[in-house]
């Protein structure tokens, strides 16, 4: 049964890709269908859970390692939010999705991401985690890239490289995790780790870095500091329903994943509490600053997904640093997850209607389109009250528990930490201001301001989204909004039910959300977020251009950009150049062994060729005269080269000489010869001569 | 698990015995490249239409399985090694197939290789017939202890020699040079195989000496097995980083297999269960991921005659289907799970984090997943931009083309088999196991 829940809409992709090649509209209707009977199966599923059945499932033979899924409390609420997020995306979808090219593709990896995601949720072990983490992360590249612009192709591929990079480093996690404790199984993790620190105290430090590698990948998806690099760039360019999806839900199976280590690793652990909480505070601030900065409605909500990972983050490292009195930072995480991702899929539903409209994102073109559309305004303004956390909605819930969890703490920590957590009380408050400041800007410039040119036909049909899309938005502002009036009938409840997941003893003290104490941070929140918006995003980040007219301008520092600035020279260029300089010389080092040995000791002798012409003195010396006269023609005479071949000519001339001196050295020798032969019968005669005249 | 009454002997001179006694792990490579064999024979009925000499291409093509199945049946040193020396030469046509220039130059160079590395292995073949008890392949080997005493270092040396003569042909540093050459010019379902199954008889020579001659406990924790382990890791890191500096397309699977056939060595190197389990695995899956690869890129010159890596833009809308093997043959590759090679890598990291040296136990994991990366880079980014060429690109005015179905059908399989075997891991996994647990 579980396992259909994951299967199931990843066969159903692959069906709604089939019936698509057909019939679109026959696909839209099947995706959506889909989406609906996955929720069905869920609550059903829920259903039997929460009647006392034991919902588990354990495949030890497949993918090697096995799968295990289960269900309880958290689980639940995470994988209906999962699926309502998607039924309502799916019904919007249509809409939005009529007029885009490839939308089988779209829809395809758009269902097997659901149950890739729902697969994570429901996993019982950290290798199932990892195997639908990592379908989940691919199939999740195809939204980003969907468009195929420049820009979309480039955020694509940043998100694609955090997720595959995250991926691995959490590999590299569990390997040391299972290496130490032999179980990924998440209900045998925690006394297994104990043991094995118990065994081997060196298996602290292990259990450390291990935790780390796996917060790496779970953070790379959460889009925790310093690798969120991926979620402002990857939601502005992807489809609005996907941007629901991945800033709603996505980013929350890293969340997940934080959480099953921080609460099965790092029970009450003081330091991984600390490093959470830090990374936490730095993403809620760091959100909410790029925020206020932007100036394209879905790169601000992009940035406050980020800055709301920030809070929940810092409702994690709460959890680790209030050890057992821990209950309302596990109310506020849990509570601020869900409210999250219902903030995120109306606000997104909201930037998409908007965007289906006039094809613009930017603040100074979509200005004044919400004028006179009741709906969008309505859902709008609840989603931005809420993640505002304005008294009455429900993000005020989950704030104030966070919160509460702060100053829980403040109230027991030692001297030297009481500074420090005060500080982050300031800077949790100010977050929640900066974060009042740039909805407000949203909602101020879509719904109140006055825009530029609507275009004529635009401003008549009052029919800004058909009825299905509707639906879909009102159904998400009403589920939202059904929160809010609930806080403890509703939410309470719904943070009862994850508090065993978290290892939570109990519900702790009870919260009464109204109170002045807890509106106090509340009233200084909104305090500060109106005084940000006047004295800083309308004086100092809008500018009057030539018209006379004030206008959003971004004035974040284009170089200021931590993607661009360092993670991409440094692994794109620096260290492939380095490392590809340094092994290229080993890689070739055999075949330089061979050349040298071919050219010196392996040399190939040349028999000697007898001499054509001359000798070998006209061979050195022509042979040198002929090189010098190269070397000239190469570089003095290069146009009227000297053509002559001096060894030849050195050869034939001395050649000529040797002739010649040999036939005048045997014409003179001749000439003696017949002189002495004369002389000698000279001399023959005289001595005839002589003997005659004597006798 | 010998199969009694298969054994068969002879002998050549009345001192070399020539027998044959296939066991499991004989058996398992047999299959693995006879399986292979036959899905790179279906794919070449299409693709050697283009070429020339057809008959030359089938019959060195056969001898070459030939050779093979000697080797992996082989049942004592000599006959593997007769075997061994008889792949080099019959594979080398196969290299020189098209006879150009450049197939001459990397015809000379694998043979040059694949000769260096065999009398190195030689040193090892002369050693063992005068140290060890008998050249039968026995598990733990038949060293001679007491006969050996007083000349462990030159053993040592000597079975170093033989890793890196053997290793040549698995493509380990620094005899790893003939890869790049060879697999561009070979014909691809030729090169496939001499990437896919080929490199594979270099581990499993280097298999058979150490565990089944030698015997690793006489190695273990002796320089050679740190440098065994510190070559491989060297070779895994080296062969990525040069595939993602490569652009030509062959080029850039054979510095990949360099690296790959190196993880399954590094399986072997540690010397206990898991990481052997590992490198069986890593042996098996690679195989069929790497195949599949090289397919895809014989179709894609056969059909378009492109080349380089940046040639395959948009090419998906052209040969979709390849292209979906290609990717799922690179997921497979990178270990992205359910994919079956996470499954070897997982088996790696582990052996590695059990070995008891500690530097390697950390690095080898991190090299692991570098490494991944580093695949993830060169090849995923191929089929990235296949996929998602950008909207310039007009969709419409491409036209699909035909590709035979003796093309499609063996990438196909081999590409499904790469990741249902991950999925259903079970069988494979028992069977590693069981070879595994049989040796250590």
């Amino acid at each position: 049964m579980l396992m259909a829940l994951t299967i199931g809409p990843m066969l159903g992709g692959v069906m709604a890709y089939i019936i698509g090649k057909k019939n679109k509209k026959a696909r839209d209707y099947f995706a959506s269908a889909v989406t609906i009977i996955e929720m069905g199966l869920l609550i059903y599923c829920s259903g039997l859970y929460l009647t006392g059945k034991n919902m588990f499932f354990t495949q030890k033979d497949l993918c090697g390692l096995g799968i295990s899924l289960k269900l309880d409390g958290f689980r639940i609420i995470l994988g209906v939010v999962a699926a309502f997020m998607w039924t309502m995306t799916t019904i919007f979808s249509k809409e939005y999705m009529a007029h885009y090219p490839r939308t089988n593709r779209y829809y395809l990896f758009f269902l097997i991401t659901l149950g890739a995601t729902v697969g994570v949720f429901l996993s019982a072990d950290l290798f199932t985690t990892f195997l639908f983490f990592e379908i989940m992360s691919f199939t999740s590249y195809t939204w980003v890239a969907h468009d195929e612009t420049k820009e979309s192709l480039r955020a694509a591929e940043t998100y694609l490289c955090v997720a595959v990079i995250g991926g691995m480093v959490m590999l590299m996690g569990l390997f040391l995790l299972y290496n130490m404790t032999g179980t990924l199984r998440m209900d045998e993790l925690h006394e297994a780790v104990n043991y094995a620190i118990v065994l081997s105290p060196d298996n602290k430090l292990k259990t450390y870095v291990a935790g780390g590698c796996i917060l790496f990948g779970f953070g790379a998806k959460a889009g925790m500091f310093p690798l969120h690099i991926w979620l402002p760039k990857a939601h502005p360019v992807a489809p609005a329903p996907a941007s629901a999806l991945l800033s709603g839900i996505l980013t929350k199976s890293g969340i997940f994943g934080i959480i099953v280590i921080s609460a099965e690793m790092f029970l009450y652990d003081y330091n991984w509490g600390m490093l959470i909480l830090i990374l936490g505070v730095i993403t809620m601030f760091l959100g909410a600053l790029l925020g206020i900065f932007s100036i394209n409605i879905k790169r601000t909500l992009a940035c406050s997904s980020m800055s709301q990972i920030g809070f929940i983050l810092v409702g994690i490292g709460m959890q680790g640093l209030l050890g057992e009195e821990n209950s309302l930072a596990i109310r506020g995480t849990v509570l601020h997850m869900i409210n999250h991702s219902m903030i995120k899929l109306v606000l997104f539903i909201c930037a998409g209607i908007i965007y289906m409209n006039i094809h613009e994102l930017d603040l100074n073109k979509i200005r004044g389109f919400g004028k006179g559309k009741k709906l969008l305004m309505i859902a709008f303004l609840v989603g931005g009250l809420s993640i505002s956390g304005i008294p009455m909605f429900s993000g005020y819930v989950s704030k104030t528990l966070l919160h509460e969890s702060i100053v829980e703490f403040i109230n027991i920590a030692t001297p030297d930490m009481y500074g420090k957590f005060k500080f982050v009380e300031v800077i949790f408050l100010v977050t929640g201001g900066m974060t009042l400041a740039y909805m407000t800007k949203l909602f101020v410039a879509v719904f109140v301001e006055e825009g530029e040119k609507v275009p004529e036909e635009r401003s008549k049909t009052s029919r800004y989204m058909n009825g299905q899309s509707s639906l879909a938005l009102l159904l998400s502002v009403l589920v939202l909004f059904g929160l809010g009036t609930g806080p403890y009938r509703i939410m309470d409840n719904l943070a009862k039910m994850a508090l065993p997941f978290m290892k939570g003893k109990s519900m702790g003290i009870y919260v009464d959300y109204y109170s002045f104490t807890n509106l106090k941070g509340s009233i200084i929140s909104i305090v500060l977020g109106v005084n940000i918006y006047y004295f800083i995003i309308r004086k100092f980040l809008m500018r009057t251009d030539e018209d006379g007219k004030r206008i959003y301008v971004n004035m974040w520092p284009e170089w200021l950009d931590i993607e661009n600035l360092i993670y991409r020279p440094v692994l794109q260029h620096i260290i492939p150049f380095v490392m590809a300089l340094i092994l290229r010389v080993f890689d070739r080092f055999a075949d330089h062994v061979i050349y040298v040995l071919k050219s010196t000791l392996f040399k190939e002798v040349e028999p000697r060729r007898p001499l054509l012409y001359g000798n070998i003195f006209t061979h050195v010396v022509g042979g040198f005269i002929d090189r010098m006269v190269d070397l000239i023609n190469n570089i003095f005479r290069k146009d009227t080269p000297v053509k002559e071949n001096y060894e030849k000519k050195l050869a034939l001339s001395i050649g000529h000489i040797i002739k010649t001196s040999r036939l005048t050295a045997r014409s003179v020798s001749f000439g003696l010869l017949m002189f002495s032969i004369g002389c000698i019968f000279t001399l023959v005669y005289l001595v005839m001569v002589l003997l005659l005249h004597i006798t | 698990m010998t199969m009694k009454g298969m054994d068969w002997e002879m002998y050549l001179i009345k001192d070399i015995p020539i027998m044959f006694r296939p066991d499991a792990l004989g058996m398992l490579f047999f299959i693995l490249t006879a399986l292979m064999w036959v899905m790179n024979l279906i794919f070449s009925i299409e693709y050697m239409n283009k070429e020339k000499h057809k008959l030359r291409y089938y019959c060195f093509y056969t001898l070459s399985l030939l050779s093979m199945t000697g080797i992996c049946m082989a049942g004592n040193l000599i006959t593997m090694y007769m075997f061994y020396e008889l792949m080099a030469v019959v594979t080398l046509p196969l290299v020189l197939h098209e006879q150009s220039r450049e197939a001459i130059e990397a015809g000379k160079k694998y043979i040059f290789y694949s000769m260096g590395g065999a009398f190195m292995g030689l040193a090892g073949f002369f050693f063992a017939y005068y140290y060890c008890n008998t050249l039968d392949f026995i598990p733990g080997g038949g060293l001679n202890v007491s006969k050996l005493a007083g000349n462990e270092k030159a053993m040592y040396v000597v079975v170093l020699l033989v890793i890196i003569g053997f290793g040549s042909k698995a493509g380990l540093f620094p005899l790893h040079g003939w890869l790049p050459s060879a697999h561009p010019v070979a014909p691809s379902p030729a090169s496939a195989f001499l990437s896919g199954n080929i490199t594979k008889m270099g581990v499993f020579a280097i298999v058979r000496y150490l565990y089944y001659i030698v015997g690793v406990d006489f190695l273990r924790g002796s320089f050679v097995h740190y440098i065994f382990i510190g070559l491989t890791m060297f070779t895994i890191i080296m062969g990525s980083m040069m595939a993602y500096k490569e652009q030509n397309m062959k080029k850039r699977l054979a510095y990949s297999t360099v690296s790959q056939v190196s993880y399954a060595l590094f399986g072997f190197a540690l010397f206990n269960r898991i990481g052997f389990t590992g490198g069986i695995l890593h042996v098996i899956f690679h195989s069929f991921a790497k195949n599949a690869l090289f397919e895809v890129a014989g179709a894609v010159i056969h059909n378009t005659g492109l080349k380089k890596c940046s040639d395959y833009k948009n090419l998906s809308r052209k040969m979709p289907v390849s292209m979906w093997c290609f990717t799922l043959a690179s997921l497979t590759l990178v270990g992205i799970p359910p994919t079956s090679a996470f499954l070897s890598k997982w088996y790696l990291a582990q052996g590695a984090l059990d070995l008891e040296i500690r530097v390697v136990s950390w690095l080898g994991p991190v090299f692991l997943i570098i490494s991944a990366l580093l695949t993830a880079g060169y090849l995923l980014s191929i089929s990235l931009k296949a996929f998602f060429p950008g909207d310039e690109y007009d969709y419409p005015s491409v036209e699909k083309r035909k590709i035979s179905i003796y093309m499609l059908l063996p990438m196909l399989l081999l590409s499904a088999g790469a990741v249902v075997m991950g999925i259903f891991a079970e069988p494979i996994l028992r069977i590693a196991k069981l070879i595994a647990g049989s040796l250590l």
